[in-house]
């Protein structure tokens, strides 16, 4: 038997599983008589109890079967029984999930929790809620196994989904390497088509055919790119479930809803968004929704909602986590600005409060002000906005207090083909996303104001920094004509104005990733070759500056 | 050499059954990932003998087999079942599944329990 094709089958499938059940024991947490969740945490549990067993994981066997058996319970029982009863079966749930991913990593699933495996097989206990606990009617509470038992039989499981159309699974590096195949037809035909104008005599027929070759290979990039796609489903998947966790540390109860989660985003943008919004969410339970007491006192509901809504806008994805929370003390963000130095304690008084809340996302922060045991790990917000914006995207906040706080992350859709303004420094010709130019002046060299070795121009009645293209990337310029043209973008939310020797248009390209050789190089995005078969680098405006 | 349909909602075990059971010189005619599905497939097939998982979504197995059985009461089924599973077992026995083999499958034992209902259905 082929050992690392059932491995990989098994690693995809109870993958699968495991996201199946979490989605349906959040099902059960509203709902916990929802037949049809506790049918499906049944069936999935005992499928992957099979394969596991098949392969020799016996630490993934036994904690799925006892899953597989406590689910046999709850149904038996009519739904899930009120108390730790579904904590445990979320924490079931974990192990497994633990466990797989060990075999992902190391071959092995490692040891099963005992103890959990224990409380798994420990019987249903019948446990009144404390305070209700009367001598009198105790009887008449707890419910004894047998009891309300339906008619022996297994209850035939009923699922009316819609039958998914079939599948094919492919590896993604075989898709990479599909895809940059496609890149280089995408190229060749540049190429083709640039020797081809070059052509004196006009060949019609191989100016036709060329025409009809690039329709199709336009709509092979087009086919292609969707290949890369997922749905935000995968990302936002598990995000109920942090909530939930956090929530339970946190003492403070809370509803996720998830919308739009359909729509499609490149494969390597999605991957990087799954920290950031893990970050925000866990920001917005923790920091955002009051205790059920405090909520209760201000007229809200007393479980907090949290909404993460995904919308599509032109060329890019919006994503934003609503919660219903105190929203940000923005005179306490004030207040820490000027101690820590980000604005001068002049000016602070001055920012509008939509200023003030954009400082959270300044480093040092956001981070600080409630080192809490779960929102205090990993990523702060400033490293939200610069995951967002090294993805060619951005993030925006609003607050209100009392209200609550929403957190929009704005990602391009895909990062494979871009428009881009090229700009020519002395030999060199480099790239630099659309997206990120605000808009092209042409100044006089001369209005170009020196303080030290800093450049400034005055533009909009605002100082704006100079950074001269040439020498950020090393790259000795002519001398400076008359003219000077200014790229005006903006860097961690300040404008800056790149002064480039020519402006060479615009242009859609492939991008390609650099070679392994100039990974190190950070100001370099990526790598495309135009038409004349010239190198061009695709410069990433953030660490320009 | 006989014509075996499969029926399991976990691809991977019914790639696992198609492995041993072609080693041994059968013919997967076809596969079915939910009870319905394999009555469908076996009254298109007809195939010599099924392999039945008894949990799958839709239709139980057992009641797969009671919708087979009520076309075809010489139908040859057998289930496929894992631990702790004796009851149901025990239901799609009597139901007329002609024996069972057990979860994880072992080749040989696979393979022998098919060729003793094959001979016996002969």
């Amino acid at each position: 038997m082929d050992l690392a094709k059932y491995r990989t089958i098994f690693l995809e499938e109870s993958t699968e599983h495991v996201a199946e059940i979490s989605r349906a024991l959040l099902d059960l947490e509203k709902d916990p008589a929802d037949a049809e969740a506790i049918d499906l945490v049944f069936r999935m549990a005992h499928s992957i109890k099979g394969m596991a067993a098949s392969l020799g994981y016996d630490a993934i066997t036994v904690v799925a079967h006892r899953l597989e058996d406590r689910m046999q319970l709850v149904r038996e029982g009519g739904g899930v029984a009120p108390g730790g009863e579904l904590s445990l079966l979320f924490r079931g749930l974990s192990a497994i999930e633990e466990m797989v991913e060990a075999v992902r990593e190391t071959g092995e699933p490692g040891a099963a929790d005992a103890a959990l495996v224990a409380e798994l097989a420990s019987g249903r206990e019948a446990e009144p809620a404390p305070g209700r606990a009367d001598p009198g009617q105790a009887e008449k509470k707890s419910p004894e196994p047998g009891d309300a038992a339906p008619a022996s039989g297994p209850a035939a499981p009923v699922l009316e989904a819609p039958r998914p159309p079939p599948t094919v699974r492919v590896n993604t590096s075989t898709l990479d390497r599909f895809l940059s195949t496609v890149g280089e037809v995408i190229l060749n035909t540049n190429q083709v088509r640039t020797v081809s104008q070059a052509e004196t005599s006009q060949n019609t027929g191989l100016s036709e055919g060329l025409d009809r070759m690039e329709r199709v290979v336009g709509e092979l990039q087009r086919r292609a790119l969707e290949l890369r796609t997922t749905p935000l489903l995968r990302i936002l998947e598990p995000l109920p479930r942090a909530a939930r966790d956090v929530a339970q540390h946190a003492g403070v109860r809370v509803e996720v809803a998830l919308r739009g989660a359909e729509l499609e985003l490149d494969r390597s943008i999605l991957d990087r968004l799954s920290d950031p919004l893990v970050h925000l969410l866990r920001n917005a339970v923790d920091h955002g929704i009051e205790p059920p007491e405090a909520r209760a006192a201000q007229g809200k509901p007393e479980v907090g909602r949290v909404v993460v809504e995904a919308r599509r806008e032109k060329d890019s994805i919006r994503i934003s986590i609503s919660d219903d929370g105190s929203g940000i003390d923005l005179e306490a963000v004030r207040r820490r600005a000027v101690e820590r130095g980000v604005v001068h304690p002049d000016l602070a008084a001055d920012l509008t409060p939509a200023q003030v809340a954009a400082l959270v996302f300044e480093p040092g922060i956001s981070t600080a002000e409630a080192i809490s045991e779960i929102s205090g790990r990993g990523v702060g917000m400033d490293a939200v906005r610069s995951t967002l914006e090294s993805l060619g995207g951005s993030v925006e906040i609003a607050t209100e207090q009392g209200r609550g706080t929403t957190t929009t992350l704005v990602v391009p859709i895909t990062a494979a083909v871009q428009r881009v303004l090229l700009l020519g420094v002395g030999a060199e010709t480099v790239a630099i996303p659309i997206s990120r130019v605000e808009r092209i002046e042409e100044c006089l060299t001369a209005s170009i104001e020196y303080s030290g070795a800093d450049a400034f121009v005055l533009l909009d009645e605002e100082l704006v920094p100079v950074l001269d293209l040439g020498a950020r990337i090393s790259q000795p310029s002519a001398e400076p004509g008359p003219l000077t043209h200014l790229v005006l973008t903006e860097v961690r939310g300040e404008r800056v104005a790149l002064s480039a020797e020519r402006v060479a248009g615009q242009q859609q390209i492939y991008v390609k990733p650099l070679p392994d050789l100039l990974r190190g190089a950070r100001a370099l995005s990526g790598l495309t070759i135009l038409g004349d078969g010239r190198p061009i680098f695709l410069l990433d405006p953030n660490q320009v500056a | 050499m006989a014509r075996v349909l499969v029926a399991d909602d976990a691809s991977f075990m019914r790639q696992m059954i198609r492995e041993i059971v072609e080693a041994e010189g059968h013919e997967v005619v076809g596969e079915a990932s939910d009870g319905d599905e394999a009555v469908e497939e076996w009254k298109r097939l007809h195939p010599d003998v099924v392999t039945m998982d008894i949990v799958m979504p839709r239709r139980s197995g057992i009641d797969a087999v009671k919708g087979i059985m009520e076309i075809d009461a010489t139908a040859c089924i057998v289930m496929c079942s894992a631990l702790g599973q004796e009851t149901l077992v025990q239901e799609a026995l009597q139901a007329g599944a002609r024996d069972f083999i057990v979860k994880p499958f072992k080749p040989d034992s696979v393979i022998a329990t098919l060729a003793k209902v094959l001979e016996k259905a002969e």
